[in-house]
């Protein structure tokens, strides 16, 4: 008795009762399915997500932030503590071999720009020269702010593409004009020395996506933070987090340590509740992976259930057979079946019932998967893994859930088998 | 004298034994059947005749006594063995058929063979014969449920001689058919009987076809009332 012939048997006898067969295989496709699915959704997330964060510095870029002591005795921040022009600068000097950009953000209000009737929203970013490396922007026309600007606390101004597209009729068109933004109960005059366009990576686009306005229209200005600093008053800004760019073959972890340990030696080592702490790009990732690796845990776990709950219905409608076939099974004991082929072939039944449905589900899975990421933008494949293990797991559950009706059917006595009406 | 193919001494079987209810079914059978004899075996219901034919067909095992069957002695085999033994020694052919459902007349002929493990050309080759056998060839493709009930009789003949078997035990085999395709069906038995040597078990209630037989054996209440040969030709071997 060999497999082909059983695995013809099997089919000819699903075939009898499709609707049954295919029923029963819900379970199964729904469960496989949706591992298939939430492994390749994943994959999709992740690359995005990689994507984004790798256009954005990635695993270049460091943060250091003002965070409570571990023996704190205050649980709220007063102006000293926060980070100092003068620590930044310090820092850039001390580590300027492993920096290639400082990163900051001083600042950020949003105000609104006149064109024809209508008020635009804008949101302006007060920021150094080097944050245009943690931005997925790039300047497609005049300059981004540079050091004198900042210096100065220049009135100047980098619009987005869309911005200058909408206000000026064009992006040269847009580089000298001067840009009338009202924002804290004021209008204050910029002048448009950039444009830059953003590089979206298929997460942002996905994002972008959901907002209609985004159309012809995009909302941050970028403006040097000294400006903002100068419009609320104040001779100097204070942080509390900057970021830095390490140069190639700088170790980011290392680098943030010795920063660290400097600056806290340095300014916070007789602060009671404050000290600086620093977070990598790759610990970012890494934090990411692992809030998804969650989320597909708990969803392969949900599968795994339906799996089971799959499994129990082929284990059922298994036994439905065995029992509808008795006498079929009494025939075939009569003409010399013994037992292992009578078990083999409702083994391999249940398992080309949980086969099929393996594969169904499979195809189902990267279908769902990448219908979910078209719409994020990215197509990545399944892990083949995933659909290896797919496979096999579908198979043993074939076995295992069908190892008991056939049993069953193999033990049946031949002379009751055959009388069974 | 021929070789015996059934050869049974004292056959005894017994139900619920070691309980209050424990019942005798058969009490102590001897059967010889000489090979290539035509043997019928009759009585009413409740004669016993079922429980032995379960034994004879190597299906059931019996509780004492001595049975070999083509010289094997089936009392000291397991149960794989005695799947082999229904499969190569024994042909059964059923009062309701008893065709698989849903497989051709052809892969119903197979069957046998398969579980034996003959090559799928070879099983279709002689699968073929063995319809041509039974006049059967031209319905090879059809299914059980395209067929009358003298056909599918036919069939299940030629199932089973799929592996040349040592016997062929037919159960009532026209207990379900009119006289005219029962006739018929007792003329193939005929004709394997005399022109192949076949031997063969017909278990009946009905007197004029046992009478056809060689050999009438009349079982009542589990005990062999008569044993009579009808043909001597093909007999010899009754006590």
């Amino acid at each position: 008795m060999n497999l082909f012939e059983n695995i013809k048997m099997a089919l000819a006898s699903l075939k009898s009762n499709k609707m049954r067969a295919i029923l029963t295989m819900l379970g199964i496709i729904i469960g496989i399915s949706s591992i298939i699915m939430i492994t390749t959704l994943g994959n999709i997330l992740r690359k995005s997500l990689t994507d984004t964060l790798n256009s954005q510095g990635g695993s270049k870029l460091v943060a250091f932030q003002i965070s409570m002591k571990p023996d704190y005795v205050r649980d709220y921040y007063m102006t000293e503590d926060l980070i100092t022009e003068e620590m930044i600068e310090n820092v850039s000097k001390r580590f300027a071999d492993d920096i290639q950009d400082i990163v900051i953000s001083g600042g950020y209000e949003s105000g609104k720009v006149k064109f024809n009737r209508e008020d635009l929203d804008v949101f302006i970013n007060g920021v150094n020269p080097g944050y245009i490396s943690r931005t997925s922007d790039e300047i497609i026309a005049g300059r981004y702010i540079n050091d004198k600007d900042l210096a100065k606390g220049a009135h100047v101004c980098v619009i987005g593409e869309k911005q200058a597209l909408k206000l000026y009729g064009g992006i040269k068109e847009a580089l000298g004009q001067r840009l009338s933004v009202k924002f804290l109960g004021q209008s204050y005059d910029f002048t448009v020395i950039g444009v830059f366009e953003t590089k979206m990576t298929a997460m942002m686009s996905a994002m972008n996506s959901l907002n209609t306005t985004a159309a012809d229209w995009s909302t941050d200005i970028y403006v040097p933070y000294r400006a903002l600093t100068k419009i609320y008053g104040r001779s100097e800004e204070t942080f509390f987090v900057y970021y830095a760019l390490v140069n190639d073959g700088v170790d980011p972890t290392d680098f943030c340590e010795r920063v660290r340990d400097y600056m806290n030696g340095r300014y916070y080592r007789d602060n009671d509740s404050i000290e600086i702490r620093y977070m990598t790009g790759e610990a970012e990732m890494a934090m990411m992976d692992q809030v998804m690796g969650i989320v597909s845990m708990v969803i392969s776990i949900i599968a795994g259930i339906s799996l089971i709950v799959g499994g129990i219905g082929v284990m059922n409608i298994m036994l439905v057979s065995v029992t509808e076939r008795t006498r079929e099974i009494g025939v075939r004991k009569a003409l010399g079946a013994p037992n292992s082929a009578i078990r083999s072939q409702f083994i391999i039944e249940s398992i080309i019932i949980c086969l099929i449905g393996g594969f169904i589900g499979i195809i189902g899975g990267i279908l769902l998967g990448n219908v979910a990421g078209i719409i994020v933008g990215t197509v990545a494949p399944p892990s083949a893994g995933a659909m290896v293990l797919a496979v096999s797991f579908s198979m043993a559950i074939g076995i295992f859930f069908g190892y008991y009706p056939a049993n069953r059917a193999a033990k049946l006595d031949p002379i009751e088998a055959l009388r069974y009406e | 004298m021929s070789k015996t193919i059934i050869d049974m001494k004292g056959i005894v079987k017994s139900f619920y034994i070691g309980t209050p209810n424990e019942l005798e079914i058969l009490h102590g059978l001897n059967i010889s059947v000489p090979e290539g004899q035509f043997v019928s075996i009759v009585g009413a219901s409740g004669s016993g005749k079922s429980t032995l034919m379960n034994i004879v067909g190597a299906l059931d095992r019996q509780t004492a006594g001595h049975y070999s069957l083509d010289g094997i002695d089936i009392t000291k085999i397991d149960d794989n063995e005695l799947s082999s033994i229904r499969n190569k020694k024994i042909g059964f052919v059923f009062q309701t058929f008893n065709l698989i459902a849903r497989t051709s007349a052809l892969k119903n002929v197979e069957l046998p063979m398969l579980y034996a493990g003959v090559s799928s050309r070879e099983r279709a080759r002689r699968a073929k014969e063995l319809l041509e056998l039974v006049e059967m060839s031209d319905r090879a493709g059809h299914m059980p449920n395209e067929l009358s009930g003298g056909q599918k009789q036919r069939v299940a003949i030629a199932r089973a001689m799929a592996n040349d078997p040592a016997i062929i035990l037919a159960d009532e085999p026209t207990g379900a058919l009119d006289s005219k395709t029962g006739r018929l069906v007792m003329d193939i038995f005929h004709k394997l009987h005399k022109e192949q040597g076949k031997t063969i078990v017909l278990i009946t209630h009905n007197p004029d076809l046992a009478e056809e037989t060689d050999r009438v054996i009349t079982l009542s209440d589990g005990s062999i009332v008569s044993d009579r040969i009808l043909n001597e030709q093909n007999g010899g071997a009754a006590e």
